[in-house]
């Protein structure tokens, strides 16, 4: 009898910072199925590794003895054009995905940073998004079907390959996000859309918090539909930047409006070339994965008025190269920077948490030195739902061995 | 009289109050079917509560006696989702439609489930803002029913379906705790659990609130009605305006049958074809002038025999009258109809289609197709004749042959109108054993002693001691003495 065989780990298959013992780089769904009935006789810790770009991401395991690294599960399974639906394996990098659906106009619309790196499977598991999400959503709301692996071996379908259908209940949804604690996504089948015509970015800089806010609510007002918005932090400052994507003669209506409510509001408001603006989206892309410290945060877009003097302000002095993006029509934002003080860039992060939770909102380290990580909760305090999560995991994982511990709560 | 102990009905009506504990056969029958006629059972007790207090009492009196309740909303469901289970408490939301908060510059409104889709809109409005999901029963189904349900519409197409727009419920477990998940802010750290929640079909819990995400009104909306010599003729259009890198709002497609049930249903002036397109285009005017005319431009080159755009808002409101009356207008042409909810990709239609028609003939029985042709979810609506002895079952039979070819062809056996009791039996033709079992982990996290809605859904009993690839049925299953689900 023989099962997969894996290779030694390296320091470099650590999972936020934890080095398990040994690696599987399995060629197949079934494969993969072995791995996790192997190891389950042995009742061996297991995480699952994509492109590796999320792995600083979370608490470290509480056990890890075993990697499935998503690799050699590269394949795209069903791309059929005219249903605009496609079916990846997991280790499907994002940019591999998008040069196949280019080929005949359409995009999965999602825009995460490194697409050359993230796959599929840690797509799914992070419930990804970029800029873009202000008008297609993450990823749970482009997934239509998966494949999941339960803990025990068993290879599970759940949705299917038509966008819509509501045939019961919604398993790929539910694991949207939830860090390979539930189960090893196998394959993901996601709906498509047109690529544009056009795209077009506006730069409207030079706004505080309180004219941000006055500019979204006019923008919203003469229903403009940005399929991206961002406001990059500039010290004292807010550049925003607003993105029209579509046919070529709506995004000259779009952009003269935009320009219109600039002249009321007595801003400039720069058309700025495809360079330039790639320049300014990429920018988003590195406050997300760069620096040694990476926040994200969440409040209702109009809370920014209210935190960022107080406490959002006071976090970013606390860190060297501070950089902050903030998406004023969805309310999330991103923090980044290098750790000069651990306890006071802590106690900022604290007193920011603070003042987000009692708004409803939340605060995540997607990425932090030790020294911070030893003072502040990466996740922050579990959500009111704990208890339904934690019977979510007690019968995904009985015995707690997908990722123990790194997920929010220790799940 | 009522199936229940007088002690249990007490305690219900010391729960609610006894004008809302309805205990009497007469009454209790108001509730024994919803949308799905054809099936029909008569409850313990059907009870209304007030608030999620009011919810969470009668959820603990059910669990004390081992009653299993059965969640409800408008009653306008078209799978028996929410068809009582005999001796189980029906518990509608219909008293709970309050508004409790609007937010329009965050985008979300906070209502109790028993308000109504369309009055949504009507609230938001005149702000300028409206709730995205449109399903046909707009103007009577709830918001709770369409959490239950993942509700779509015409406009899905575009906007996605109720489970893009919800983000947070307040809910009822099955031990009467109550919980808040999600909300307004996005991304609070934890489990999708509302992926999970909307489209569960009342078997999860009772929700008595929801946070709805609304949207602001596009800036303009292009309307064309086109007809065509055949169905393929239509379906190359909608394959064509895709093909352009267009997303129409939505794009629905009647057949012949269908256009003579709506003509002499409503006012509409249509004239007899063998298929006609309704499609909106929104977004921004520039865009949409630009979108419409490239549609026109493309079932003109389909084959359209001619196309008419509404002079004003009313004349497209009768256009969308016309088609949103279609199951209703069946009743003109036939004594007896079954929907069915199928979907299929939509490279698949016009083959489909071409089946349908040949097993109508076979079985001689009339079949309209009314559906959402941009994302391919059928509606094929087969006529009968129920005094016709044999008939209904023909059609259902019927209606089932239709769902078998949906998932050869790689689609769905429901599109929007969910499994409930009436396709539990299909589910096997869509998921294997494992699939089904992995769902069930869901419900077991939620609802361990399946204390809701039991029986629908899935189409074999199911414990909560399960593992998945494994399944021993229960000893008590085996000898009949558990209840189904």
């Amino acid at each position: 009898m023989s099962g997969p065989v894996g290779r030694a780990a390296e320091p470099s298959d650590a999972v936020a910072g934890i080095v398990p013992k040994v690696v599987y780089t399995p060629a197949s769904v079934e494969e993969a199925a072995q791995v996790l009935a192997q190891t389950r006789t042995m009742n061996a810790a297991i995480a699952f590794v994509g492109g590796g770009s999320e792995l600083e991401l979370g608490a470290p395991p509480r056990a890890l003895e075993a990697v499935l690294r998503t690799e050699r599960l590269n394949r795209i399974v069903e791309y059929i054009p005219d249903d605009m639906v496609m079916t990846v394996e997991a280790g499907v990098p994002l940019a591999s995905l998008q040069r196949t659906t280019a080929e005949h106009g359409q995009q999965l619309a999602l825009d995460p940073p490194s697409p050359d790196r993230s796959t599929v499977g840690g797509l799914v598991a992070t419930n990804a998004f970029g800029p873009r999400r202000a008008r297609y959503g993450s990823i749970k709301d482009l997934i239509i079907g998966a494949t999941l692996i339960l803990e025990d071996g068993t290879i599970t379908r759940g949705g299917g390959k038509v966008v819509k259908n509501v045939a019961g209940f919604d398993v790929p949804k539910l694991i949207c996000g939830s860090l390979g604690t539930l189960g090893m996504v196998a394959t993901a089948t996601f709906r498509l859309h047109p690529l544009p015509e056009a795209s077009e970015t506006v730069l409207v800089p030079g706004q505080s918090a309180t004219t941000l806010r006055a500019l979204i609510a006019a923008a919203r007002d003469a229903q403009l539909e940005p399929s991206s918005c961002v406001a990059f932090w500039r010290q004292d400052r807010w550049d925003v930047a607003f993105r029209f994507e579509g046919f070529a003669s709506g995004l000259k209506q779009q952009t003269e409006r935009l320009a219109a409510i600039g002249t009321e509001q007595k801003s400039s408001c720069d058309r700025i070339d495809s360079a330039a603006a790639q320049e300014l989206w990429s920018e988003h892309d590195h406050i997300r994965t760069q620096a040694e410290l990476r926040v994200k945060f969440g409040a209702l877009p109009s809370d920014l008025t209210s935190i960022e003097a107080e406490w959002l302000a006071p976090l970013l002095r606390t860190v060297g190269e501070a950089q902050a993006a903030w998406h004023p029509t969805l309310g999330i934002g991103f923090v980044s920077g290098r750790v000069l003080d651990p306890a006071r860039t802590a106690k900022a992060l604290e007193s920011l948490r603070s003042a987000l939770t009692s708004r409803g909102g939340s605060l995540v380290l997607t990425a932090a030195p030790a020294a911070v990580r030893q003072q502040i909760d990466v996740w922050g305090p579990p959500p009111s739902a704990f208890q339904l999560m934690r019977r979510i995991k007690d019968r995904f994982d009985p015995d707690a061995r997908l990722n123990p511990g790194r997920f929010v709560g220790g799940l | 009289m009522s199936s229940l102990p007088k002690a249990v009905l007490d305690q219900l009506a010391a729960a609610v109050g006894p004008r809302y504990c309805i205990a009497d056969d007469s009454e209790i029958r108001t509730y024994e079917s919803d949308g799905l006629t054809s099936f029909r059972a008569i409850a313990g007790a059907v009870v209304l509560p007030n608030s999620t207090e009011e919810v969470a009492a009668v959820v603990k009196i059910a669990k004390a006696a081992g009653i299993p309740i059965v969640p409800r909303g408008a009653g306008t469901g078209l799978s028996g989702g929410a068809l009582p289970i005999p001796g189980s408490i029906v518990i509608p939301l219909t008293r709970m439609r309050r508004f409790l908060e609007v937010d329009p510059e965050n985008g979300w409104i906070r209502v109790e489930p028993g308000v109504v889709n369309l009055d949504v809109s009507k609230r938001v409005g005149p702000s300028g803002y409206y709730y995205a999901p449109d399903p046909s029963s707009q103007s009577v189904c709830t918001i709770g029913g369409n959490v239950a349900e993942n509700s779509g519409g015409a406009h899905c197409l575009k906007y996605g379906f109720t489970v893009h727009h919800v983000l947070g419920v307040r809910m009822v477990l099955g031990d009467g705790e109550v919980v808040d998940i999600g909300g307004p802010v996005l991304d609070v750290p934890g489990y999708n659990l509302l992926g999970a929640i909307v489209g569960s079909e009342g078997m999860l819990g009772i929700v008595t609130e929801v946070v709805l995400r609304i949207l602001r009104k596009p800036q303009a909306t292009r309307t064309f009605f086109a007809t065509f010599p055949s169905t393929d003729e239509a379906g190359n259009t909608v394959s064509g305006i895709i093909a352009a890198g267009i997303v129409p709002a939505a794009i629905e497609m009647m057949d012949r049958l269908a256009i003579k049930a709506i003509k002499a249903a409503t006012q509409v002036d249509w004239p007899d074809v063998a298929a006609a397109l309704l499609m909106d285009v929104d977004g921004p005017l520039a865009e949409v002038e630009h979108t419409a005319a490239q549609a026109i431009a493309v079932a003109e080159k389909a084959g359209a025999i001619e196309i008419r755009r509404p002079r004003d808002e009313a004349e497209r409101a009768m256009m969308w009258r016309g088609r949103k009356s279609a199951f209703a207008a069946m009743g003109r042409i036939s004594p007896n109809y079954v929907v069915q909810d199928g979907v299929i990709p939509r490279s698949e239609i016009s083959g489909v289609l071409r089946e349908i028609a040949s097993l109508s003939s076979r079985a001689g029985l009339r079949v309209a197709n009314v559906f959402h042709a941009g994302d391919g979810n059928l509606h094929p609506l087969v006529l009968y004749d129920a005094s016709i002895a044999g008939q209904e079952k023909q059609a259902e039979e019927l209606g089932g042959e239709i769902l078998k070819i949906c998932v050869r062809v790689g689609g769905s056996i429901t599109g929007e109108h969910g499994v409930g009791a009436d396709k539990a039996i299909y589910m096997t033709e869509m998921f294997a054993e494992p699939d089904l079992a992995a769902m069930n982990l869901v419900r077991c996290a939620f609802d361990p002693e399946r204390r809701f809605n039991p029986g629908k859904v899935f189409p074999t009993p199911r414990l909560c001691g399960d593992r998945p690839g494994k399944y021993v049925p229960h000893p008590l299953e085996v000898a009949g003495t558990a209840g189904r689900g």
